[in-house]
């Protein structure tokens, strides 16, 4: 039991981990999921369709290209709650490493849209929508985003 | 469980503006029926083009990716585009995009035709 002790400097955490299919579709049960926490904790609307939107696209590359589609294998999404912010970091398998320039760059549409890939949006759409994002390898050897959206008062 | 494509599209024409309906989520699902709507309204010798979303819709970079290539059909044909229905969410995705250069955001359908007329006239 924890103390009841309103000058605890440690927040309280609640950890929700999802093992998902790596299979496209999936990624909506981690988008509801993580819509419904942020919710409850008291984010605005207008967050939790941002916060939707950038945990799909982790998600969603989670499965394509870390984990190669294989269904077999699990895409790992771990939602904390703290009191003052919601972390949310996607793990994948690592079946193909993430370029670093992608995490960095900033795709013009004028270039685009004279492309026959017209992709590329997603990295960009997290950094973006989210407070803070960090790509790091995870304990798997996979590819990890960490994504942190704070709690407006 | 349905964790797929649930998109249904549709094409009709009112007062001279060809309405792609768009119901569900536009994502990498999406491609073919999207482009099977444009390509049929184009053939018809649409000019005027409307994206008429659903407030709820699932749009992800995919689905964005699927919008820009129908960007570049429409300049190509020298057609207009607009879109409507796409919940504020969404309003703000395609202005952070870029998208909103190419096509024309409206809250509704009928503002949509009324722009159109107006763009018409012009």
């Amino acid at each position: 039991m924890g103390k009841s002790d309103n000058l605890s400097p440690e927040p309280v955490e609640k950890i929700i981990e999802l093992r998902l299919p790596s299979k496209l579709g999936y990624e909506r049960v981690a988008m509801d999921t993580a819509a419904s926490l942020a919710r409850r904790m008291g984010f605005h609307d207008d967050r939790v369709e941002s916060l939707k939107t950038a945990v799909s696209e982790a998600v969603t590359n989670a499965i394509e290209h870390g984990n190669q589609q294989d269904a077999a294998v699990k895409v790992v999404v771990l939602l904390t709650a703290r009191d003052d912010e919601l972390i949310i970091s996607v793990a994948d398998q690592g079946r193909k490493i993430l370029d670093q320039g992608c995490t960095t760059r900033s795709p013009q549409i004028t270039d685009v849209l004279e492309k026959f890939d017209k992709g590329g949006w997603g990295i960009w759409l997290i950094r973006e929508l989210m407070d803070e994002v960090e790509f790091t390898t995870a304990p798997s050897g996979g590819n990890q985003v960490r994504m942190v959206i704070h709690l407006e008062q | 469980m349905m964790l797929e494509d649930e998109l249904t599209v549709g094409t009709r024409d009112r007062e001279g503006v060809a309405i792609i309906d768009l119901g569900g989520d536009v994502t990498t699902f999406a491609e073919e029926k999207i482009n099977s709507a444009y390509r049929e309204v184009t053939n018809k010798g649409a000019r005027f083009v409307l994206l008429n979303f659903r407030q709820n819709d699932y749009i992800n970079s995919a689905g964005i990716a699927i919008l820009i290539g129908i960007v570049t059909e429409v300049n190509r044909n020298h057609q207009k585009l607009a879109v409507s229905g796409l919940s504020q969410h969404f309003q703000k995705i395609f202005r952070m995009v870029g998208l909103a250069q190419y096509a024309e955001i409206y809250q509704s359908e009928d503002e949509a035709i009324t722009g159109f007329k107006r763009l018409n006239a012009a």
